[in-house]
């Protein structure tokens, strides 16, 4: 899953801020338990110090401090009760100190002294501590002081071991703990659905977008009539492409339009020039000059058919036939008819592949493909090279592929190779006399067969241009023997 | 060249095309009337019978394929050859449903007009012999066999299609275009370096053993076929 889409920071930021929120839920209630609980254990132990206090108030009127020990340890039985219970006095004599209880659970002595801080000088001051116990149990220890005339100050203490709160909160942490998978579950499970449903629309307009490239700008982007920000993203893509078809369409229309207007004075130039390299009257080496002029004007001429037939092809005009045809047979046929232009540079042409391979379309404008990217193979394949000329079957395609073993195509130059002009060796083309339109001518073709060309190349090693078009079944009225246009 | 008396009348508003088109005609004796605009070729296209009548689309007055449809509506005998820029295939149907008998795009060249006009004449300008002579040049279209004084020269199919195009038409100039189609088709018409290769093989068995060279290159023009050294 790609970590930087939409999607998965979308579920990411659902997902935190529910564990979030889970954890900020589990973390108060985990201490308002905590303070409730702990909270009534201390008013408890608060209760029985001031009930002690009372207790060792009047012992102390009566002149008996030690009777206060026996009344404590017959009233509340703090061994067997769990309780630890301790009467000091400021001057620091012990009054009473609870033996050890019956479960052992802590020993009396080891408990840290009084904390005098806490009670003061004053009247009566109750203050609570917790007190670590062994084995990381703790007790809650809570202080009474009592003031007895003649500046004598007691301080009762009583200390229950924090067990049962501490067991409860545990309870409470496991809980909270156990349902963390399910709470886990619900947030990705929960925010993956909702994310989904609110992007399928994303997904579906990227999907159409997709498809639009310069070919079928016509085609707009479904709009879903939610009334949402989709719906005005889809609108205002429909926009932009609008605006690009218009853009497209102008400058198609504006090559279209130059190539047309270039026709009338290349006629005139060609026919003025044409009645004067016939001329017997004239000397050879005009003759001879105004011959060269009249090359160039045949390179001009075919510079402008070249431009307006890729933009006409571009614009998607119709073809001048649409029949089902063995684009084998065409190819072996045209490999054939180009035999000599190889043989001439002792280049060897071999073409493979099986018949039967049906495509549709006009013919005479694949043939053209066939011939363009043959005389491109050739021409670029120093002498003794070889050519190789496939037509195979790939996934319901036709593959039409031409490999030569020539110098190939440097990296840098490969993805330009199909654009008009585009020379790979500048100077080495001119001097063929390409017009540098051949492949752009190849690609519109393609382009208008709903195919597609691709080339690959190693440098040193050769190139490789790969056309796919759509296979389509053999007619059974049409007669294969008519195959060559 | 004994065309005569053929009477033909160009219609075409680019004054300059219509000069060197009805110029270079008047050269191969025609007798050639031109209108620089619809209107104007019509009013002359119905007071006078003409053989062939070759016509630009684009025209001021009437247009092109109006001027045609009245031709038709008019019972015209003459044969019409369309001029145009334009080349979209949609044009060209309508062309000829309008009644054109052919038609050429611009820009062409003067000869193949001149071809298209003779064909239009019913009156080819080639031999309809089964064999073409040349100086000491024999090609048998019956046989497809090629001799020169008398010996027997081998060729195979395209140089033999070649030969006998060039031959067929000797003294005259035949574009690389205009042998691109004849001898393969229009979708070689950008691969004229195939015929300078083929004629030079042509040439390695029919010129080069032979102190006459009878195929010549005419610079910028194409090649041609004459006993003179000059074509």
């Amino acid at each position: 899953m790609n970590t930087r889409s939409l999607k998965f920071q979308l579920i990411g930021w659902y997902a935190g801020l529910l564990f979030g929120l889970f954890g900020l839920l589990g973390v108060s209630t985990y201490w308002a338990l905590r303070t409730s609980l702990a909270g009534s254990l201390k008013e408890n132990q608060l209760r029985r110090a001031r009930q002690i206090g009372q207790l060792l108030r009047e012992e102390v009127q009566r002149q008996d401090e030690g009777g206060v020990g026996r009344e404590v340890q017959a009233r509340y039985a703090p061994d067997l009760n769990d309780r630890f219970i301790r009467i000091a006095r400021w001057d620091g004599g012990l009054v009473y100190l609870s033996p050890s209880p019956k479960s052992q659970s802590f020993d009396p002595t080891a408990l840290p002294p009084p904390r005098w801080s806490e009670a003061q000088w004053s009247e009566e001051v109750e203050a609570a501590r917790e007190v670590p116990l062994l084995g990381g149990r703790r007790m809650l220890l809570a202080g009474h002081a009592v003031k007895m005339p003649g500046e004598n100050l007691y301080l009762v203490e009583v200390g229950a071991p924090m067990d049962e709160v501490q067991a409860d909160l545990r309870h409470w942490l496991v809980f909270l703990l156990a349902m963390l998978p399910i709470v886990a579950a619900i947030a990705l499970g929960g925010g993956y659905v909702l994310v989904k449903r609110a992007l399928a629309p994303v997904d579906r307009i990227s999907c159409s977008a997709e498809r639009i490239s310069s070919h079928n700008l016509s085609e707009r982007l479904p709009v879903p009539h939610t009334g949402d920000e989709l719906e005005r993203l889809s609108v205002a893509l429909n926009h932009m492409i609008e605006r690009l078809d218009a853009a497209f369409q102008h400058s198609r229309r504006f090559v279209a339009d130059a190539s047309h207007e270039l026709r009338t004075p290349l006629t005139i130039v060609r026919g003025e020039l044409e009645s004067f390299v016939t001329n017997a009257q004239l000397k050879a080496e005009w003759r001879e000059r105004l011959g060269s002029a009249l090359e160039e004007v045949d390179r001009l001429a075919s510079i402008v058919e070249g431009l307006f037939a890729i933009s006409r092809l571009d614009a998607g005009e119709a073809a001048s036939e649409w029949v089902p045809f063995d684009l084998a047979q065409l190819a072996a046929s045209t490999a054939d008819q180009m035999g000599l232009l190889a043989e001439d540079k002792k280049i060897q042409v071999t073409c493979t592949g099986s018949t039967g391979m049906w495509v549709e379309g006009d013919r005479a404008r694949l043939k053209q493909v066939v011939v363009n990217l043959l005389d491109n193979a050739i021409k670029y394949t120093p002498e003794g090279g070889t050519v190789s000329l496939k037509v195979e079957a790939e996934n319901g395609q036709a593959i039409l592929e031409v490999a030569d073993n020539g110098p190939g195509i440097p990296p840098e130059a490969l993805p330009r190779v199909f654009e008009r002009f585009f020379r790979v060796d500048k100077a080495r083309s001119r001097e063929q006399g390409g017009a540098g339109l051949g492949l752009s001518i190849v690609k519109s073709i393609c382009a208008a067969h709903h195919g597609r060309v691709e080339v690959s190349s190693e440098p040193g090693r050769g190139s490789r241009f790969r056309v796919e078009l759509p296979r389509v079944r053999p007619s059974a009225s049409h007669d294969p023997g008519k195959n060559e246009p | 060249m004994a065309v005569t008396h053929m009477r033909l009348l160009l219609v075409e508003d680019e004054k300059k095309v219509a000069d060197f088109v009805a110029r270079g005609l008047r050269e191969e004796r025609f007798v050639v009337d031109v209108a620089y605009d619809g209107a104007v070729g019509w009013e002359m296209a119905s007071r006078r019978q003409y053989d062939v009548i070759i016509l630009d689309l684009m025209l001021p007055g009437i247009h092109g394929t109006e001027l045609l449809r009245r031709l038709h509506q008019q019972g015209s005998t003459a044969a019409v050859l369309v001029l145009t820029a334009r080349d979209s295939i949609n044009d060209k149907v309508e062309t000829f449903e309008a009644g054109a008998d052919d038609y050429l795009t611009k820009p062409f060249a003067f000869a193949e007009l001149l071809m298209r006009v003779r064909a239009l004449l019913r009156r080819p300008p080639t031999n309809r012999a089964h064999v073409l002579r040349v100086a000491d040049l024999e090609v048998d279209r019956l046989t497809q066999q090629v001799r020169r004084t008398g010996k027997r020269i081998e060729l195979t199919l395209k140089e033999f299609a070649l030969l006998e195009y060039l031959v067929a038409h000797a003294g005259e100039v035949l574009s690389r275009t205009m042998i691109v189609e004849h001898v393969w088709d229009k979708s070689f018409e950008n691969l004229t370096n195939i015929v300078d290769v083929y004629v030079r093989h042509v040439r390695a068995k029919v010129d080069d053993p032979f102190p006459t060279k009878l195929i010549h290159t005419v610079r910028g023009a194409g090649y041609s076929v004459s006993e003179d050294k000059e074509p």
